[in-house]
């Protein structure tokens, strides 16, 4: 409901190889070569000694559920997970008896910093309305890393979270990858390899921004003429690029062409690099979409807010393309009157990837219930759904959309180990995170002060000897 | 659309009466003309009787929200279809929203489905501290007259908005409010010389000064949106000062003054799951607010503020789970969303539990009712077993099956 935006990277992946040098995990991708990398990750897990957590029920989030297994968790990976480990010397031994254990959840549509808590007229930072192409802007320079809902999140178990610009343009800008845990520069949040992605907006939004400005677009056939000469100029400053770098191979001399960092992310669109995720509510948008990112011959990685994707499921799983969903919101616009509860399953079982996103901070502090919503009104309708299968759409679906799904979002070997240890059924109201791992490293936990973080902004502010909580 | 002629005999649940009796194992339970007649175990069963095996099943009364726009809105960016709020200064304590309620809005059996059967429907801010008078619905058929009391409450604001409407502070956003409850005094004291016009002018028009009587001798709450600990102790103060009847709504901060709000019998409505720290008067937001307001005995009145729509009253009892996760009572969280709302609003001898005497709104449960997993299987209002369909039913039912060689156009 809210007009936001997202923001694009630019060159996703070089922030992997800078990380080279740690201990842990990096993502060993192609570099952009439009321009050298900036506002490089810098993130860095703390050293964690080995853990050990016994005789859990796994939701693996690759449609397996596990009873009585036990996971190793060692130099930010997971390591083994089995019914039997051996003993490991100066391992942390957690008892996970009557215990479940998750991957860490993943939100791929949230504002927490660009729209933070306190929310006042000075730090509405997400939604840069001054032109349909915003392109340029990059919404990880809005993130106030001290807003407190980042923690309120990591309580709900959240490790992951793409932060978008808004929708109030029809490229809203570039959106960032982070790891849930504040730090003092955006940089040392940053998914270390993560793509960075596009968000664009579809229907009412920019439509109604601009129009009602006396400016195109002021209609959805204006939307889509907006996309469409974009994309011819991008191709262009592509082409220009493209001849730069041959004639430069072989030695001509030759001028770089003129920087525009507007086309250089929608140029590292077409090249694959920055993943496009498009606002879209109504079906025959979506479908449109598919059409434009054909013609320019560009990837849709998500519709995001896809009120209607259970009308085009099948045209959806056809183009390999993910929608994101609300459990049950509707009806604050006339483009997501038509919403079904029972979306996400019927999605899903037309073969698309399906996701739940939040777009709220309240949403994202109870993904977990989000799930258990849709999994319900699905089940209820006759889908057989199971909790092994429903904890896709809050994890490796979600990994997948944002292109981290080779290094988070499931219980594996190898990868990240980004976990959450619930008290109980996650599908559960009564059920809370109990222990959450970023990196195998503890960050949370329900019962140690110690181990629950404290923004800048929390502490001290109600009672100057304490925190806000 | 009475699909139960007959009396209606439920047998063998586990009933939440939100009564003295408490939770009932293996209840049965008898309606007869819409009204529950008999509560026990091996119940006989007339002829022509509707019988439901209520074995598995968990009955509560029918939800009740305290604090919605159910009806009012049907599009929120579409403003023909929204009509929650006047910018007319004319009217402020008098403005009513219940001739607006639409009993045909596709919110009502989509929120009918999932439990919810009675709701106070309140007017939002206008260019006042006063926002008007709130009503009681019900979702039952649009048929009948489903608006239960069309003035239920008067609701004001003391908070950091107030301040954008009264010069930019709070401080004269209460001198307002209680300049108004003194003008009130004066009119009623004075009222023939007031509508004669041989009276100094008062802050308030008349009609809203009249709307205000009821406020003022303690007859009708008066319902105040407040979330700063230190303004609600300062609301406390005005409902000594004219003996109001005074609910504090939203009230982020409540908890720290809990035992003052429970000493002065003032209840508060909230939503369990609104914890952001969304501006500076809400800084003591937090999810465990319900559970230490019921230990200081502070009655709780539940509603959907956080979802960011008002077209999903009936999220509440998720709300209300979310209470109990944290620390709060069953029994006492399904009370904040029966019988509570109904005692506040003058409705407790109607409905809001489930005890012989009281019009049969029932919700049968596949479940725990505070569950994530669990769904209503039968909405009983005024002993009447409602359809459990929606506009969104017939859309999921239409797309269902996309390969169907039927033209969707045609599937109805």
């Amino acid at each position: 409901m809210c007009i936001k935006i997202n923001k694009v990277l630019f060159f996703s992946i070089v922030f992997a190889l800078l990380l080279n040098a740690c201990v842990n995990p990096t993502i060993q991708e192609d570099v952009v070569e439009t321009s050298d990398p900036v506002f490089v990750s810098t993130y860095k897990p703390a050293d964690s000694r080995p853990i050990i957590i016994t005789n859990a029920t796994l939701l693996t989030g690759t449609g397996d559920q596990l009873e009585h297994t036990s996971i190793l968790i060692s130099e930010g990976r997971i390591k083994k997970i089995s019914s039997q480990l051996e003993n490991i010397d100066n391992a942390l031994y957690i008892n996970g008896s009557g215990k479940w254990i998750t991957p860490g959840i993943i939100d791929v549509h949230s504002h927490l910093g660009v729209y933070p808590s306190p929310s006042h007229a000075a730090n509405q930072d997400g939604n840069e309305i001054s032109n349909p192409n915003t392109a340029e802007v990059w919404a990880e320079h809005s993130v106030w890393t001290q807003d407190p809902q980042f923690t309120l999140a990591l309580t709900g178990g959240v490790t992951t979270i793409q932060i978008l610009p808004g929708s109030a343009n029809l490229f809203g800008g570039r959106g960032v990858t982070l790891k849930n845990l504040p730090a003092r520069t955006v940089q040392g949040m940053k998914f270390p390899g993560a793509p960075y992605s596009l968000k664009m907006a579809c229907g009412e939004n920019p439509a109604r921004v601009y129009g009602s400005r006396n400016q195109a677009p002021g209609s959805r056939m204006a939307n889509v003429a907006g996309y469409r000469k974009n994309w011819i100029k991008a191709a262009e400053y592509k082409k220009k690029l493209d001849e730069y770098q041959e004639k430069l191979a072989d030695d001509e001399n030759i001028d770089k062409p003129q920087r525009d960092l507007q086309l250089e992310t929608l140029v590292e669109v077409l090249k694959g690099n920055i993943l496009v995720h498009n606002h879209c509510y109504r079906g025959e948008e979506m479908a449109v979409m598919i059409d434009i990112a054909k013609e320019f011959n560009y990837k849709i990685m998500a519709f995001h807010h896809a009120v209607e994707a259970y009308k085009i499921a099948d045209i959806l799983a056809e183009n390999e393309i993910c929608a994101a969903m609300w459990p049950e919101w509707w009806g604050f616009k006339h483009e997501a009157f038509d919403m079904v509860e029972e979306h996400v399953a019927m999605v899903d079982a037309a073969g698309a990837c399906a996701i739940i996103h939040t777009d709220s901070a309240i949403g994202i502090q109870h993904l977990n219930q989000e799930a258990a919503k849709v999994m319900a009104s699905g089940n209820k309708a006759g889908y057989d759904i199971t909790r092994a299968h429903a904890i896709k759409w809050i994890t490796s679906n979600a990994a997948k959309a944002l292109g981290i799904e080779k290094h988070t979002g499931s219980l594996e070997v190898g990868k990240m180990a980004d976990i959450v240890l619930w008290d109980g059924d996650p599908f559960s109201i009564y059920t809370r995170a109990d222990k959450v791992f970023i990196d195998g490293v503890q960050v949370y936990d329900q019962h140690d002060n110690s181990l629950q973080p404290v923004t800048d902004f929390d502490l001290g502010i109600l009672d100057p000897e304490g925190e806000r909580l | 659309m009475n699909l139960s002629a007959n009396d209606i005999l439920i047998q063998d649940a586990r009933i939440y009466t939100s009564a003295d009796a408490g939770i009932i194992d293996n209840g049965d339970i008898y309606i007869k003309d819409g009204i529950i007649t008999e509560i026990g175990s091996g119940l006989e069963m007339p002829l022509n009787t509707t019988v439901i095996n209520g074995n598995g099943m968990q009955i509560t009364p029918g939800l009740i929200t305290a604090h919605s726009q159910l009806g009012l809105v049907e599009i929120s960016a579409v403003s023909d279809t929204v009509d929650v709020r006047t910018k007319d200064k004319l009217y402020s304590a008098s403005y009513n929203i219940s001739t607006a309620f639409n009993p045909s809005s596709s919110a009502i059996p989509h929120n009918r489905i999932h439990g919810l059967t009675r709701a106070i429907i309140a007017p939002s801010f206008g260019h006042h501290v006063f926002a008007g008078q709130g009503a009681a619905i019900g979702l039952n058929d649009s048929e009948s007259s489903p608006v239960l009391n069309n003035s239920v409450a008067v609701y004001a604001r003391f908070d950091s908005s107030a301040s954008e409407y009264a010069g930019g502070s709070r401080a004269a956003a209460y001198t307002k409010i209680r300049q108004s409850l003194l003008d009130t005094r004066e009119f009623i004291e004075n009222e023939s010389k007031v509508l004669s016009g041989d009276w100094r002018e008062l802050s308030l028009p008349v009609h809203d000064l009249q709307a205000l009587i009821p406020v003022i001798t303690g007859d009708k709450p008066l319902v105040i949106t407040s979330h700063r600990a230190s303004d609600i102790r300062t609301l406390l103060k005005l409902k000594e000062e004219f003996g109001l009847s005074m609910v504090i709504a939203g009230a982020s901060e409540a908890w720290m003054v809990a035992t003052e709000l429970s000493a002065a019998n003032v209840s508060v409505i909230m939503d369990p799951l609104a914890n952001l720290p969304s501006n500076f008067d809400r800084l003591g937001a937090r999810l465990d607010s319900a559970a230490r307001l019921q230990l200081a005995g502070v009655k709780l009145l539940f509603a959907n503020y956080v979802s960011a729509t008002p077209h999903n009253p009936y999220l509440v009892r998720i709300a209300a789970g979310n209470a109990v996760a944290y620390g709060m009572s069953a029994i006492e969280a399904i009370k904040s969303m029966t019988i509570y709302p109904a005692e506040t609003f003058g409705f407790a001898d109607k409905f809001g539990s489930i005890e012989i005497g009281k019009l049969a709104d029932l919700i049968l449960w596949d479940g725990d009712p505070l569950e994530l997993l669990t769904s209503a299987e039968h909405v009983i209002i005024n002993g009447e077993i409602l359809p459990m369909v929606s506009r969104s039913t017939r859309l999921r039912d239409r797309y269902r099956d996309l390969q169907d060689e039927q033209p969707f156009i045609y599937r109805k």
